[in-house]
């Protein structure tokens, strides 16, 4: 904590200011963990040059070399953008599932909301709905439709998949663990299919003075989708990001990946993350130490859910078009593989979970399955049977390790029986096995929530 | 009228289905808490597998049996009580072997493992189904005769076929075999007492991993058997059928009752009276929604279901 | 922590005796019915400000429900709570109304577990900084944005976390896992997390349990500094008599539901009906 703070004010000013020397500090910071532990922090830093510098590697150099060589199984453009696309899913699916406890498997409505916010405010869609109006869109004068910029949209996205987050935990998050899976799960559904349906809206409804004819609108663009919505641009220096742009996309990608790494890094350190770490430690006593659990809960879900925003209206905008087959319950599961399978509760393995999984799905298997079908073509093509290997990654996993990769260390001790010693030496404080008592019961679980259930039969001890 | 009465009898056949699949949910989350979501591709296995054994190998299957509309009656009953034994043993075991690998090492974990792994394990059989099966629906020509067994009666607007009654023929028996199995026996005895208190059950001498092991090999037998009937009442398989079928019927249970048998047939035949009268006067679109809403309504205002638990009282 | 004036305790402090300006907790005609079985009987119970008080009674007696209605865990089947002039339970014909149990912990009444429910793989000092947040102003986007309010009230929140862990002679051990940490150690972190609360009446479940004789001195002595220092009001739930015999200023007992004895402790003690409770009634007529 700097000392740094108790001397600054209060005000956009101060936090300028206060952004600006955490900024300054950096270096001085960096060097010095350099000198501290050398290994790690090269280690690292390589990692993160790699990273930066991949886009170009691999629009110029790797392509170039798979095209005129020898084919390589490298992450091209749209496979690297959609990488960092996932990441920041997973990154909110993580605080929703891995902060907070709760499982939703019905993340995709919310990316799909978000993409199709996209849809709607950068397209002629609305056109045919008379509705027209452009605000620093990069079309040009009397276009069709709604025209906003890019940044303006993903403010707007945040905002309405929030709310939609807000409105599907509101009535659902009292539920315990396994409902509350099937609810979202039932959401994760229906909001794509009526996305799919609302294509073809015919009603009409005359009340008294009320006289509403809609015959045959298009309100949602259903199969056929909305197209083109309009690349995210930037005006000063004339870049578009859209899929043709090669490494630029990624860059942006990127971008906002590191964005959305940092909220989650700071929600996770101040008083929301430990509320949610108490919740999904012993609900019913955090509700008793004064945290107001409905609220906190609810906050989880609105606030995970709006990184799907970001995500889904950065897919749409990249790709210049969306559909309802792009949204399916298996986007919902993939995600909380990437979760899973990085490591539960820690951000950094969401997004470890993300690269790696998009890349075995989008790059690996159908290079496999290309080079087998090149020598042996009967064989089963790996990259039809994707799910499979992933339905088998997740019971392997939920049996053998179920803290994944890049384990969190508080979940690794709730999850793993050996994990209490492991997490200790991490800690580095003595373990005092004379000393040390049993957990108490319900510790880990959810707790019971007895205001919605009478127990007959012996009082509730706490 | 007389449609609303046809759509209800579709409706019907169809719940009853359902309820066999239902009963499988049912019974499993009564004993261990658990959403098996691998069920209803369990379901989907019994079908494929009812579908190899009696399509001919013209229509694509492995020719066993090969009944078709021109068998001679004596031998189809054969076939297909040949047919349901096969299925309903082979999905048995498969649902045994499921709980074996992917659901009791996790008996102790937290709760939401076993439901991520009974994700993973319900992916994993849609693609055997993938692999067997193939992309697209696989086909039968229907087997029984199409009269109207109401037309000796002077009915002719509402139509019973031979194939909706070939439905009750099968599931009903099954139905009252369970309650009497569960009702009854000792080794019903002891899945009463499991899913109220394993502890407990298992200090007054229940052999707990056998009282589950038994309640899904239930469960699966069950499945087989709806998945025969699947084959031979609505013609059709593919890959994908566990998860339409698997939503309508876990609302079912939920609807009912989660771990109530009775309540698991009722909610199965409300359910397919649901989807029939959504698929024929809104249209086939809008029946998943519908089913959703429900299943979400059920568990947000009444998760104790319209008969509310029975096997297992905890809420 | 201000060091207040020990309140001038009154002579009496039966229920009904004073007036409610002088009492921290007002109940009347708590009951509590689950199903078929009323675990809590219509019970009367004051609290006066600045006092320990004792609530004992053999095993199922209902000691426990009661707490759990205190702080908003259960609804009362019927009968009303006030805290300190606050209504916290309240009845209108046949509904009864309670605040949540994070709406009461915001009013100032903090509490322990009869078994401990620490929040295990979080650190002492976090588990004590969840006890505070009941009070902190900082908002969700104070959070993601690291606002310098929320930043300064942070470094102020670790320095008063820091001071309760001191008070509990944890501050060398702040990082350790709750988990870890010995039994003795547990109970007292589990008591810094509710004065990290704010409370202005603590109530304590079974706050020697498993102790040994000098632990429970220790935790007796720790209880008295904690009204006389801080100005707390204290409800305990007990099993060991020397601890309620020690410290209470007036003692109430429970059985199946019911007040059957309230008054000073050597009263209660000496009372049959509380004597047969406990040991039956072969004892009652022998003692």
């Amino acid at each position: 904590m700097s000392t740094a703070t108790r001397t600054i004010g209060t005000g956009p000013g101060a936090w300028l200011a206060y952004v600006g020397a955490t900024l300054a500090a950096l270096p001085g910071q960096y060097v010095a963990a350099l000198r501290q532990r050398r290994v790690r922090t090269l280690g690292l830093t390589l990692l993160f040059v790699l990273i930066a510098l991949y886009p170009l590697i691999g629009h110029y150099v790797l392509a170039d070399f798979s095209r005129n060589v020898f084919p390589l199984p490298f992450p091209d453009d749209t496979v690297a953008t959609f990488m960092t696309i996932f990441a920041i899913m997973a990154i909110g699916l993580n605080i929703v599932a891995g902060f907070a406890g709760l499982l939703d498997l019905g993340y995709v409505a919310f990316y799909a909301i978000g993409a199709y916010t996209a849809a709607f405010l950068a397209s002629p869609h609305f056109g045919a709905l008379g509705i027209n109006l452009t605000f620093l869109g990069n079309v040009g004068p009397g276009a069709a439709g709604i025209h906003l910029p890019y940044w303006l949209i993903v403010v707007i996205a945040v905002i309405v998949v929030a709310t939609a987050g807000a409105l599907l935990g509101a009535p659902t998050l009292r539920l315990r663990g396994d409902y509350l899976a099937i609810v979202t799960l039932g959401f994760g559904e229906i909001v794509p299919l009526f996305f799919k349906n609302l294509s073809s809206v015919t009603f009409s409804l005359t009340l008294g003075p009320i006289n509403i004819q809609i015959a045959n609108q298009n309100w949602t663009g259903g199969v056929q989708g909305i197209n083109p919505i309009d690349p995210p641009f930037l005006p000063w220096l004339n870049l578009v990001f859209d899929a043709r742009s090669g490494p630029l996309a990624v860059y942006l990608g990127l971008f906002l990946l590191a964005l959305a790494i940092v909220v989650a890094r700071n929600l996770e350190r101040s008083r929301i993350g430990r509320a949610w770490g108490a919740i999904r430690e012993d609900e019913t006593a955090a509700e008793m130490m004064g945290v107001n659990t409905v609220r906190t809960k609810l906050l989880a879900f609105a606030l995970g859910a709006s990184f799907a925003g970001v995500a889904g209206s950065f897919q749409a905008s990249y790709l210049g078009a969306s559909t309802s087959d792009f949204f399916d319950f298996t986007i919902s599961i993939l995600v909380l593989i990437m979760v899973i399978l990085g490591g539960i509760g820690n951000i950094w393995g969401a997004v470890l979970g993300a690269f790696v999984l998009t890349y075995v799905d989008k790059t690996l298997l159908p290079y496999i399955g290309q080079r087998i079908g090149d020598v042996a073509p009967s064989i089963p093509n790996p990259a039809e049977y994707n799910f499979l290997i992933f339905g088998v990654i997740l019971v392997l996993m939920m049996r053998f390790r179920p803290q994944g990769l890049l384990p969190s260390r508080q979940r690794e001790a709730e999850l793993s029986v050996g994990g209490l010693a492991e997490a200790e030496r991490d800690m580095g404080a003595p373990l005092d096995l004379d000393n040390v008592s049993v957990a108490p019961p319900g510790q880990g679980e959810t707790g019971p929530d007895a205001r919605d259930v009478e127990v007959p039969g012996e009082a509730r001890d706490l | 009228m007389d449609q609303l009465i046809q759509v209800l009898i579709i409706g019907l056949a169809n719940g009853l289905i359902f309820a066999l699949v239902a009963l499988g949910y049912t019974l499993v989350y009564g004993i261990i808490e658990l959403i098996n979501f691998a069920h209803g591709d369990v379901f989907m296995l019994g079908s494929m597998l009812a579908f190899g054994l009696i399509a001919p190998v013209a229509s694509g299957g492995l020719g066993v049996f090969s009944i078709t509309a021109a068998t001679p009656a004596p031998l189809m009953v054969v076939q297909i009580v040949a047919t349901l034994l096969i299925c309903m043993v082979a999905m048995a075991f498969l649902n045994v072997s499921i709980e074996r690998v992917a659901y009791r090492p996790l008996r102790h974990a937290p709760k939401l493992a076993p439901l991520i792994s009974a994700i993973g394990m319900s992916f994993v059989l849609q693609n055997v189904g993938l692999v067997f099966g193939g992309a697209y629906q696989r086909t039968i020509e229907p087997i029984f005769p199409t009269n109207n067994l109401l037309a000796p009666l002077g009915i002719t607007d509402i139509v019973v076929t031979p194939s909706q009654v070939f439905v009750a023929v099968v599931t009903v028996p099954l139905l009252i075999i369970l309650s009497w199995f569960v009702g009854r026996t000792r080794q019903g005895r002891a899945m009463r007492a499991t899913a109220q208190d394993p502890d407990t059950a298992g200090l007054m001498g229940v052999d707990v991993n056998r009282t589950i092991a038994l309640t899904f090999l239930i469960g699966g037998a069950l499945a087989g058997a709806a998945g025969v009937v699947q084959i031979l009442y609505n013609n059709y398989t593919v890959w994908n059928l566990g998860f339409r079928f698997g939503l309508n019927s876990f609302t079912a249970a939920v609807l009912g009752g989660i771990g109530n048998l009775q309540g698991a047939v009722l909610g199965a035949l409300l359910i397919g009276e649901i989807n029939a009268l959504s698929d024929f006067y809104l249209s086939t679109n809008w029946t998943q929604v519908i089913v959703f809403g429900v299943l979400i309504a059920i568990l947000v205002f009444k998760p104790t279901g319209l008969l509310g638990q029975q096997l297992a009282d905890r809420a | 922590m201000s060091a207040l004036q020990p309140l001038p305790l009154p002579t009496t402090m039966l229920t009904g005796t004073l007036q409610d300006s002088a009492l921290l907790v007002k109940a009347r005609g708590v009951t509590k019915r689950f199903g078929g079985l009323t675990a809590v009987n219509n019970v009367d119970f004051d609290i006066p400000r600045g006092s320990i008080v004792s609530l004992i009674g053999p095993n199922g007696a209902g000691k426990t429900t009661f707490f759990n209605m205190i702080t908003g865990y259960y609804v009362p089947s019927a009968g009303n709570i006030s805290f300190d002039d606050h209504p916290i339970v309240s009845a209108k014909g046949n509904r009864v109304r309670g605040l949540k149990p994070h709406e009461v912990t915001s009013l100032g009444i903090g509490r322990t577990f009869q078994n401990i429910r620490l929040f295990g793989t979080m650190s002492a000092l976090d588990n004590v900084r969840v006890g505070m947040n009941v009070h902190l102003k900082s908002h969700w986007w104070d959070s993601v944005f690291r606002s310098p309010g929320m930043l300064r009230e942070e470094q102020a929140l670790i320095d008063e976390c820091m001071a309760l862990l001191k008070l509990v002679d944890l501050d060398t051990r702040s990082e350790t896992w709750a988990r870890n940490l010995p039994y003795g150690d547990q109970r007292r972190l589990e008591i810094a997390r509710a004065l990290a609360t704010r409370p202005k009446l603590l109530l304590l479940d079974e706050p020697t349990a498993g102790m040994n004789s000098s632990e429970t001195r220790q935790m007796t002595d720790f209880i008295q500094r904690l009204r006389g220092e801080l100005g707390l009001t204290v409800l305990l739930i007990e099993h060991d008599m020397r601890v309620v015999m020690g410290i209470s200023d007036r003692v109430t007992v429970l059985d199946y539901g019911e007040v059957i004895a309230e008054g000073a402790p050597a009263e209660v003690r000496a009372n049959p009906r509380v004597v047969e409770a406990y040991l039956g009634r072969g004892a009652a007529e022998g003692a």
